[in-house]
């Protein structure tokens, strides 16, 4: 195995196993065989920077890694793509979160 | 990627996370719920609730079943623990035989 990207949306994580030279296509089809939806109704968007990641670039050309962490949004019933929306747990991280606003 | 060669890993507060079989069943306690015969509803829907691992233990311990198999196929990459983690991974690993 190469690599596996953490795919994210709401409170759903999809592990999928890639090639640093899949596109971003490639990840999509192996995303609608999960989800059952079409490639043309998923957007996958780097969550630190909301880059949108285009269908013909590898993961390699956007610089991702394994255990990289992408969201996915999907088109909306008036044709326009929801807003990304990452659930995160609150367990550790709130605590560690707290800690920090208190120095 | 057949969604039939998944499996659905559900956490204490109900997130979700969709890992391949041969992930999973890194551990021996999923690999006994996903092949023994007969009748674990975990078998017939593919899906497993953990009432008891909260989801960034469960998380980190998807992210390891990957780590081992890179490190399975020959890539050596350090697999990262926060300490903090620390005692509740050695427990669920525990109970998952991992």
């Amino acid at each position: 195995m190469d690599m596996y990207i953490r795919i994210k949306r709401d409170k759903t994580t999809y592990f999928i196993r890639c090639k640093p030279s899949d596109k971003i296509l490639d990840i999509k089809e192996k995303l609608q065989e999960l989800i059952d939806q079409p490639v043309n109704d998923q957007r996958l968007i780097l969550p630190g920077t909301g880059e949108v990641l285009e269908d013909a670039k590898t993961l390699a050309d956007q610089k991702i890694e394994t255990d990289a962490v992408v969201a996915l949004t999907l088109r909306k019933d008036d044709n326009e793509f929801e807003e990304v929306n990452i659930v995160r747990p609150n367990d550790f991280y709130q605590t560690r979160d707290a800690e920090g606003g208190n120095w | 990627m057949k969604k039939e060669d998944t499996v659905k890993l559900i956490s204490s507060d109900g997130f979700e996370f969709i890992v391949d079989k041969e992930a999973a069943m890194v551990s021996q306690t999923i690999r006994n719920m996903l092949t023994s015969p007969g009748s674990f509803a975990e078998r017939q829907h593919g899906e497993v609730t953990f009432p008891e691992i909260s989801t960034t233990i469960l998380e980190k311990i998807c992210q390891y079943f990957y780590w081992h198999l890179e490190f399975a196929s020959g890539k050596d990459r350090e697999f990262p623990i926060e300490p903090e983690l620390t005692l509740e991974l050695m427990m669920a690993a525990n109970y998952l035989h991992t």
